[in-house]
């Protein structure tokens, strides 16, 4: 990790289209505080990716539906299964939060893939899908964090913290320390996923340039794709988790 | 602890210290004929070399690199990217998930009842059909009654002048018989007379002189 991107710097010159910076950010300063402008204009692309498309093709809903509606049926089908899985019968205001969460994953880590960032020069760091950045997971694992709370609580009132002394009193600590491990492992999961994932192809496409990692940039593909169904349906499960009643 | 090992690995990056360092490890899958030494005996030396860098460099310079490399750099990102997924969140469900959900499961419903009307159609059809073979049973009835009351008209029709014809020839027979009867009797009468002038003529010729 702290060796790719010296070395990468030392090929740039002879592949420079495959170069990445790894911890290399472009700042802004707003009000005092810094930000990563890249993720932030990677992320208003890949929302403006899935509103364009959204609003497209469920514009207008068919009865019997065309293409692109018929896409977005099946990922709402999707979506609807999963949190009904994980979540249970009273899973319906939940699929925002599940659908939303899933899809942001999935068309960011995609984007890092698939969008050729390169073309776009920055001063510096560089363009890359916006789950490259820990702030990212680790607001979406925040998200995820108040989202269970807000539901074990809406559904249960203050006796939701019963479940920190169910079974007995003595895992108190643990149960405690849970709630810490939640958002830890679903942010570093998914940050470390892809980042590692986009160092592997970076490292060999510097390697062997051609053929080689093609296979390996598909299994990205494949990786990035379950990640994010990862996070969404720990989310979920997270969720129903707190909602179900501890008999 | 992240800190530190960033900070050394900030310091070796710089391009200037740390490329003749590292150009081993970099190239070394091509430099087969230089002995190669693993990772772990360099280690040491390249945390020296960051360590003296780090100790040689001031320290706002040392802080400036610290910022070019920070891959765990929290800051107003987080926020930011949460409240755009909050937004993103109620956008899609605006646009999405609300609509769209709503609209599959009306349209559920609405295949769902137009299958159970179909359930219905079909025992209506059913009577229908029932119906038009009590409708074909009865007019079959009615057919054969038809046909069956014609064949006994024209059969008792038919009887009528057979009896008819018969009385009549019976009527003929009965008169010829009595016509020969009566032609009968007179040709007889006619014979009587005349075997009695023939009996007198040979009584005569017989009786020469009576």
């Amino acid at each position: 990790m702290n060796i790719t991107p010296c070395s990468i710097k030392i090929l740039k010159g002879l592949y420079d289209i495959a170069g990445v910076e790894v911890g290399q950010h472009f700042y802004w300063q707003i009000g005092g505080f810094q930000i990563h402008a890249q993720v932030l204009i990677t992320s208003w692309i890949v929302i403006t990716i899935l509103l364009g498309s959204v609003i497209i093709a469920v514009r207008n809903p068919q009865t019997i539906p065309t293409d692109g509606q018929n896409f977005f049926e099946y990922v709402l089908e999707f979506i609807r299964e999963l949190s009904k899985t994980q979540i249970g019968e009273e899973y319906g205001p939940w699929v925002p939060f599940i659908g939303t969460m899933f899809l942001f994953i999935f068309v960011s880590n995609w984007s890092g893939a698939l969008l050729p960032w390169k073309i776009i020069e920055l001063p510096h760091g560089e363009l890359a899908a916006p789950t490259n950045d820990i702030n990212t997971t680790v607001a979406l694992a925040l998200l995820t964090s108040a989202a269970y709370f807000y539901a074990g609580l809406s559904k249960k009132g203050l006796s939701y913290f019963e479940k920190y002394i169910k079974p007995t009193p003595i895992l108190l600590p643990i149960n405690i320390l849970e709630d810490f491990t939640k958002p830890l492992s679903l942010s570093f999961r998914l940050f470390g996923n892809i980042l590692a994932d986009e160092l592997v192809v970076v490292v060999l496409v510097s390697l062997v340039p051609l053929v080689v990692p093609i296979p390996v940039m598909f299994l990205g593909l494949f990786t990035s794709a379950i990640q994010a169904l990862i996070f969404a349906t720990l989310a979920a499960a997270y969720i129903g988790e707190s909602m179900e009643g501890h008999h | 602890m992240a800190t530190a090992l960033m900070a050394a690995a900030t310091t070796s990056c710089s391009p200037r210290r740390a490329a003749p360092l590292l150009k081993p490890v970099a190239s070394s899958s091509s430099s087969s004929a230089r002995p190669r030494r693993p990772l772990a005996q360099q280690l040491p030396r390249l945390l020296a070399t960051a360590a003296a860098a780090v100790a040689a460099a001031p320290l706002p310079a040392l802080a400036e690199q610290m910022e070019k490399a920070a891959l765990f750099d929290f800051n107003l990102t987080l926020p930011a990217i949460a409240i755009e997924f909050l937004l993103l969140m109620v956008a899609l469900d605006k646009l999405y998930f609300t609509p769209l959900g709503k609209f599959m499961d009306e349209r559920d419903s609405k295949i769902r009842g137009e299958l159970g009307d179909v359930k219905d159609a079909s025992e209506e059809v059913k009577q229908l059909e029932e119906q038009a073979a009590a409708i074909m049973k009865a007019a079959r009835a009615e057919i054969a009654a038809a046909l069956n009351k014609m064949k006994k008209e024209t059969t008792a029709e038919l009887e009528a002048k057979l009896d008819e014809g018969r009385r009549r020839v019976e009527a003929e027979l009965v008169e010829a018989l009595a016509n020969l009867e009566s032609q009968k009797e007179e040709a007889v009468k006619a014979l009587d007379a005349q075997i009695a002038s023939l009996s007198d003529e040979i009584v005569k010729k017989v009786l020469p002189s009576a």
